[in-house]
């Protein structure tokens, strides 16, 4: 389940006192940002890992990843469920439906986390289906409760 | 000077047809998710359209293969004369001691010094009765009596089967394995019914990798002998005793009793029947060669609209049949035409073949020239292959060199005023896929087959990665796009192919659900350095846009994607969309357009000549394709380019007047002002206008094949009737 944001601050606070601080002035100041990174990246590879089923397109696993807020290049969270359902839709009529290109996601790093706890996710994505591809890649994430949710640019212009 | 053949009757013509063809259910490879089952790959060039001495050429077959894979550096090479017949024995070299004629000088055509180099190869061009230029009958063993079938004329002309079938074969055969890439025989028919068509029948044919004991082009020659317009011999190919009947053929047109095949060709009292013959032939490959055949008509609007009672050009409906019939053996067209260097360009043009005694009665070649060296049906946004892509065909571009000669030039010469060797303008870029047999014969027509092929002149780039990803929504889109950037770039840099799940390449199809982003990414090389071109003054149709750019190092200037929607196989019996010439609804496509340009300001440019870019394109909701094409000539160039960055109308830029036609001398369009403009220009009045050669090397264009999508609940890219 997705935490809320109301829920966050001052539970996490005390929960979390004992880890090491390694972020920005906000709550998540207070955690181990490279545990809860380790923690969102197992996450995707997992989720990533489904997506090549109905059922898998149909988990939450994928989409408890997104904040609520989520908003990228005019991309929000209610889009991602929608596109993921359609795909599950046309994966049960048509078995040469094309499904999304995968990649797994290492070397996550936060950083930069400001006062609302907002962060850089910057990592490395890659696709071996057949041959091997590797960019680096940065996004916006935001950590609620100690775990890490996709946050994007919050920009509402499509420019990519 | 327009054609007298009326819509009315193409349309009649092909009621008549519909009864006879099946169309088949044709598959485009989904090849999307299944990256790791694909071989990996690589684009090899190669020309399949040229011409010797065994036909209207001017080179022994040896001198033409050399200058193709070896001066010019293609990857591999069909020897493709026409059918018919020919006296002279191409199989003779040019003799090394014979000097060079005056006429043919290897240094330069008027001027010194300039050009500076040629391209010399084995053997002095031949004059006449040298070389390939002496006669079967003066050179083989038995003479006269050597030449088989019919035949009354002194020297004796032999049939095209017999010397593929005894002569040609073995030369292609012995130079593949010298040379150790693939080179084999095909045959450019003289199509019943219409006017050329690139063939091969492969089929016993063992060009390197192969060894060992020597093949055959048996099949080759029996095809040329059943189905070439050319070909009126009726001996049944001598000893061979062929007969030309296809298994299961539903034609009514009988075999001639004698030489077992379909006597005649469209006329008056026959009309149409060259058309259901060259059909005839299409079945016969499938029967007899379905992987390693291939049937694609060269320069097809040339020679006019399609005649009922002549053999004239294609109109589309032909080339529905063609595919119809066989989509796995007519796969495309050679729309981008040779003869790029002659004095119209690729040989089209207005009242072509008028004479001084009818100075009126030519034929108007379709569009009444090439656009930026490729004919309308290609290089028109929304026209004839728009309209067969349209229907989620499989039917590919493909370009031709049609060597035969360098117009008052030596082969050994680099200026043209007629043709460009092989390799030398024009390639065929093709995957091939890696296996026990990397580059092969059978894999090259795998290659042509699926689709998975550019072609392009003047080295404008030589490398190209051309992808539609469904885009990963749970993927940060920068991310996303850089990752399939990142893929192409990768791939072009290795001269390969992106493989990824999800993601289609040229020939294929990507299958995505409705609402569903899909991100395109290219990657290009415009190779640095120079190309084969022998001048390098600026090019004069950039300078009038005050762009000076040497003619042999060209740059690429942008790149268009086009795309159109598809809405499924059009029925034979549906007429008005079926049949129709250029220009009709039937052979439109008004989806079509201009989806994205490129340039320097919104792609990425590396050092080494890379240019990398992508868009998105979002919720997809009907079945669509895309293809691309590139130039050196920014839109709005005069006389090259309109404000959409159209390629223009290339015989108006040049209008040569051939004497034949009693018409007064034109003016070029564009001054060729340089001091190094070279004598054999185009020059009224003193003034010398950019023609022949340099303007094909300032007119520089690449097309890319389509990739497909279909979202599903729309309609099946080639998967229906």
């Amino acid at each position: 389940m997705i935490f809320q944001r109301a829920f966050s601050s001052s539970f996490i606070l005390s929960a979390v006192l004992a880890l090491s601080a390694c972020g920005g002035n906000g709550t998540s100041g207070t955690v181990n940002l490279d545990v809860i990174a380790a923690d969102f990246s197992s996450k995707i590879s997992s989720a990533f890992a489904d997506l090549t089923s109905v059922a898998g397109l149909n988990a939450k696993a994928l989409t408890n990843l997104f904040d609520e807020k989520f908003l990228d290049g005019g991309s929000t969270k209610a889009e991602l469920v929608s596109t993921l359902t359609a795909t599950s839709t046309a994966l049960g009529t048509t078995p040469e439906l094309s499904l999304f290109p995968l990649a797994s996601i290492t070397n996550v790093k936060l950083t930069g986390c400001d006062t609302k706890d907002i962060c850089t996710l910057n990592g490395t994505l890659t696709n071996s289906d057949a041959d091997t591809t590797t960019v680096d890649f940065s996004t916006k994430v935001i950590v609620i409760g100690g775990i890490v949710y996709f946050y994007g640019d919050q920009s509402s212009t499509t420019s990519i | 000077m327009s054609n007298p053949f009326a819509l009315r009757h193409t349309t009649a013509a092909v009621a008549t047809l519909v009864g006879l063809i099946s169309v088949a259910s044709v598959q485009i490879a989904s090849a999307a998710d299944k990256a790791n089952t694909k071989a990996a790959g690589t684009y090899v060039t190669g020309d399949f359209h040229n011409h010797s001495t065994c036909s209207d050429g001017s080179l022994s077959m040896q001198k033409l293969i050399d200058k193709s894979v070896k001066t010019f550096g293609l990857d591999w090479f069909v020897q493709a004369d026409h059918g018919g017949s020919s006296a002279r024995n191409c199989t003779l070299r040019e003799d090394p001691f014979e000097p060079v004629p005056t006429a043919l000088g290897l240094t330069n055509s008027a001027t010194g010094p300039y050009p500076p180099a040629t391209f010399p190869s084995a053997g002095q061009p031949a004059s006449t009765l040298k070389g390939p230029n002496q006669s079967w009958e003066s050179t083989l063993p038995g003479g006269r009596a050597d030449i088989k079938g019919d035949g009354t004329a002194t020297p004796k002309a032999m049939w095209r089967w017999q010397e593929i079938k005894e002569f040609q074969y073995k030369v292609t055969e012995d130079e593949s394995r010298a040379r150790q890439k693939p080179i084999w025989m095909g045959v450019e028919q003289n199509a019943p019914g219409h006017e050329h068509v690139s063939t091969t029948v492969l089929q016993g044919q063992k060009p390197w990798p192969q060894a060992g004991v020597m093949g055959n082009a048996t099949l080759q020659a029996q095809f040329e002998y059943c189905f070439d317009r050319s070909d009126t011999d009726t001996s049944r190919g001598a000893e061979n005793q062929w007969d030309c009947s296809v298994a299961g053929t539903t034609s009514t047109d009988a075999l001639d009793a004698t030489a077992r095949k379909i006597k005649g060709t469209n006329a008056a009292a026959t009309p149409d029947l060259g058309h259901r013959k060259t059909l005839e032939g299409i079945k016969w490959m499938k029967e007899k060669a379905p992987t390693t055949s291939y049937f694609v008509p060269a320069h097809l609007e040339r020679a006019g609209i399609y005649n009922p009672t002549g053999n004239n050009g294609f109109n589309i409906e032909h080339l529905r049949n063609f595919n119809n019939t066989a989509p796995d053996i007519a796969f495309g067209f050679e729309s981008m035409p040779g003869h790029q260097a002659s004095p119209q360009r690729g040989e089209y043009a207005p009242n072509r073949g008028a004479s001084l005694a009818n100075p009126t009665g030519g034929v108007d070649s379709v569009g009444l020239g090439t656009f930026g060296g490729t004919g309308i049906y290609a290089a028109k946004i929304g026209g004839v292959w728009d309209a067969l892509l349209g229907e989620g065909r499989k039917f590919w571009f493909f370009a031709s060199s049609d060597y035969h000669n360098r117009g008052s030039f030596g082969p050994d010469q680099r200026e043209s005023n007629q043709d460009f060797f092989p390799g030398e303008y024009q390639k065929d870029y093709v995957m091939v896929r890696k296996g026990t047999n990397n580059l092969s014969a059978e894999a090259i027509i795998d290659g042509l087959r699926t689709g998975n092929s550019f072609a392009g002149s003047g080295d404008l780039i030589d490398r190209l990665a051309f992808v539609a990803c469904a885009a990963n929504p749970a993927i940060p889109r920068p991310a996303f796009k850089a990752l399939v950037e990142k893929a192409a770039a990768n791939a072009a840099l290795k001269n390969a192919e992106v493989r990824i799940n999800g993601c289609a390449t040229m020939g294929e199809k990507l299958v995505v659900a409705p609402g569903a982003d899909v991100v395109v990414a290219i990657a290009v090389r415009d190779p640095q350095g120079k190309n084969f071109s022998p001048y390098s003054f600026p090019n004069p149709s950039l300078k009038q846009i005050n762009i000076t750019q040497p003619l042999d190092m060209p740059v690429l200037d942008h790149i268009d994607v086009i795309g159109g929607n598809v809405t499924g196989f059009v029925s034979p019996t549906d007429t008005a969309k079926y049949a129709g010439i250029e220009g009709t609804a039937a052979a439109s496509n008004p989806s079509a357009g201009v989806k994205k340009v490129f340039n320097s300001t919104n792609w990425t440019a590396t050092s080494d000549g890379l240019r990398v870019m992508s868009y998105r394109i979002p919720a997809v909701k009907v079945s669509q394709y895309l293809r691309m094409r590139g130039t050196n000539l920014p839109a709005a160039t005069p006389f090259e380019t309109d404000a959409s960055g159209n390629p223009l109308n290339d015989y108006d830029l040049s209008p040569f007047t051939d004497a034949a036609k009693a018409e007064a001398e034109k003016p070029g369009k564009v001054v060729c002002a340089d001091a190094a403009c070279p004598t054999h220009m185009r020059t009224v009045a003193g003034v010398k206008y950019s023609s022949f050669d340099v303007a094909a090397w300032a007119d520089l264009w690449f097309y890319s094949n389509p990739v497909y999508i279909e979202v599903t609940g729309s309609v099946k890219v080639a998967g229906a009737k």
